[in-house]
């Protein structure tokens, strides 16, 4: 037992979507600090249990704590204030906005001015490509630079908890490469990260611990090197 | 020269008034995309409401006979408090004829029954409250203000004046405030992506609500303003403006601000351009034009053409 409860607590999480029952008592516990990575194949729940982290769909039964407090019955603008932030598949920047508007956005919350202006120079260094479009609309950002500003939006809300939907998604793989050292980094600096991801062994080579969902349920779970190592891992639910 | 200078006038001081009432339609429409069909009885309470503000007493045939505010206050004062009465009245709209559908995640075309259920409810509230007959807003509502200007030879009455300024006015401070603003902006954030929205942090039922307050209180201007400047012609007189503004916004382009403020000026200017021994076919002309515009661009003068989504 720890002494303190964990920073998120998942016990017997199910999921429905009318007759479907996409996640089927979920139980993870991310320490704070950590980088978990939640695999699986398509379907598999994982975006789920992200949606339902951050109280966009409601959960049929089960439990939800962030530091010991039930989550289950705050809305989604809520989560974001505890310091829970998510970071949705498909990227969904407001593409009618320019890319300084859709990272002040991502402060909607804060008002310690001078903190966002901080915290939007050490955006601009993390990814410089951002800098150099911060006045142009993000719709015309290709993928990776879109990819780029979701995973900084997000990081406006000074987060305590990053949750990432499949940041690699469409990307080149030397940007893969870029999004998941930048993931490492912010993992290094202190920050806790729950990464989604399909392309597993990306997500494993920068994870502490991964969990493997299929249909709904963990049939996998232990420490990034291990199932690294798990060759039944990738022959049955990796696909490689 | 100074016949087009008059028509130009004449339209763009109507033209004004359509485009304030499309802008109502337009903020509740970029949030829900839905239009809130309750629009032109807000309208008319606006009207009502002034009248009411300026001192006027409510006549023999409604329920509220004889019965007048104790004190007249001066026009600029009764329209200001009508708009905020019609934005007070627009978010009672939003409680009962939206956000119960809303958390059903209703069908959007049922939100166009309750709405306009809405609509019809006020429209006879008033009816009741009112009776049935014209009022008309006393001719020294403006005070000193002459009641005719001539302006580089066009004449024009100072009302449409006023009109046209107050239009003027509130669209400026309201584009600028969508754009530039912390709060315009998280708005634009809900009509693009409301769930993204949320997921900034972004209150998207409160967004909702400011959308209503804000469009109620453009109903209850302008209602005020055609009340004054050509009078209300009963309980029902909001309905052409209604289905006018609905035009405009269409023509416009959904969801497009400028769009609403072009599609007012040019339905405005078409129907200023009909003669005056023909005005009785001064709506048949403006929805024709509409039409015809629309048969050459249907998503509407400023609309974006539509997108599929991937």
């Amino acid at each position: 037992m720890s002494p303190s409860p964990p920073l998120l607590q998942v016990q017997g999480l199910s999921v429905r979507y009318g007759s479907v029952l996409a996640l089927d008592g979920l139980d993870l516990e991310v320490q704070a600090g950590e980088l978990v990575a939640l695999l699986g194949a398509n379907g598999a729940g994982k975006s789920t249990t992200l949606r339902a982290i951050s109280r966009l769909v409601p959960a049929s039964a089960g439990g939800l704590f962030w530091g010991g407090r039930p989550l289950l019955p705050l809305r989604t603008e809520q989560t974001v204030k505890l310091g829970i932030s998510h970071c949705p598949e498909g990227r969904r920047v407001l593409s009618r906005q320019t890319v300084a508007v859709n990272l002040e956005l991502g402060a909607w919350l804060r008002h310690d001015r001078a903190g966002v202006s901080e915290d939007l120079d050490r955006c601009y260094t993390l990814f410089p490509r951002l800098a150099e479009r911060r006045r142009q609309l993000a719709g015309n950002l290709s993928g990776g630079e879109q990819q780029m500003l979701a995973i900084a939006r997000s990081l406006m809300a000074r987060p305590t908890l990053l949750l990432l939907d499949e940041p690699s998604l469409g990307l080149a793989p030397r940007l893969v490469e870029e999004v998941m050292g930048t993931l490492a980094d912010l993992h290094r600096s202190g920050l806790t990260l729950l990464l989604v991801e399909q392309n597993a062994e990306a997500a494993l080579a920068i994870a502490d611990r991964g969990l493997v969902l299929e249909a709904g349920r963990v049939v996998l779970r232990g420490s990034a090197a291990d199932l690294r190592r798990d060759s039944g891992l990738r022959a049955s639910y990796l696909g490689s | 020269m100074d016949v087009l200078l008059q028509i130009l006038v004449n339209g763009l001081s109507v033209g004004a008034v359509y485009a304030l009432f499309a802008l109502g339609y337009t903020l509740v429409f970029s949030v829900l995309g839905v239009i809130n069909f309750a629009h032109g009885a807000l309208f008319t309470l606006g009207a009502y409401l002034t009248y009411l503000g300026v001192g006027g007493a409510v006549g023999s045939n409604g329920a509220l006979a004889g019965w007048a505010l104790p004190l007249a206050l001066p026009f600029p004062v009764a329209l200001l408090l009508a708009g905020v009465g019609c934005a007070g009245a627009n978010l009672l709209v939003e409680a009962v004829a939206f956000r119960p559908l809303r958390r059903r995640h209703a069908e959007p075309l049922l939100y166009l029954i309750t709405s306009l259920g809405a609509g019809v409810v006020l429209v006879n509230l008033l009816q009741i409250a009112f009776g049935a007959e014209g009022y008309a807003l006393p001719a020294d509502a403006l005070g000193d203000l002459p009641p005719m200007l001539t302006l580089a030879g066009a004449r024009l009455r100072s009302v449409q004046l006023l009109l046209l300024l107050v239009c003027a006015a509130v669209m400026t401070v309201l584009t600028l405030w969508l754009e530039r603003s912390r709060g315009g902006r998280a708005l634009q954030a809900v009509s693009e992506d409301a769930t993204t929205a949320r997921l900034l942090g972004i209150d998207s039922d409160a967004m909702v609500r400011l959308s209503f307050a804000l469009s109620g209180l453009l109903a209850g201007l302008s209602g005020g303003l055609v009340g004054l400047s050509v009078s209300i012609a009963g309980p029902y007189f909001g309905i052409v403006y209604g289905l006018k503004g609905l035009g405009v916004l269409v023509l416009g382009g959904l969801g497009s601000v400028p769009g609403a403020l072009l599609g007012g000026l040019v339905v405005g200017l078409a129907e200023a351009a009909v003669p005056g021994d023909l005005s009785g076919l001064k709506d048949a002309v403006a929805f024709a034009f509409l039409f015809a515009i629309l048969l050459l661009r249907p998503q509407g003068l400023l609309g974006r053409a539509p997108i599929t989504k991937v």
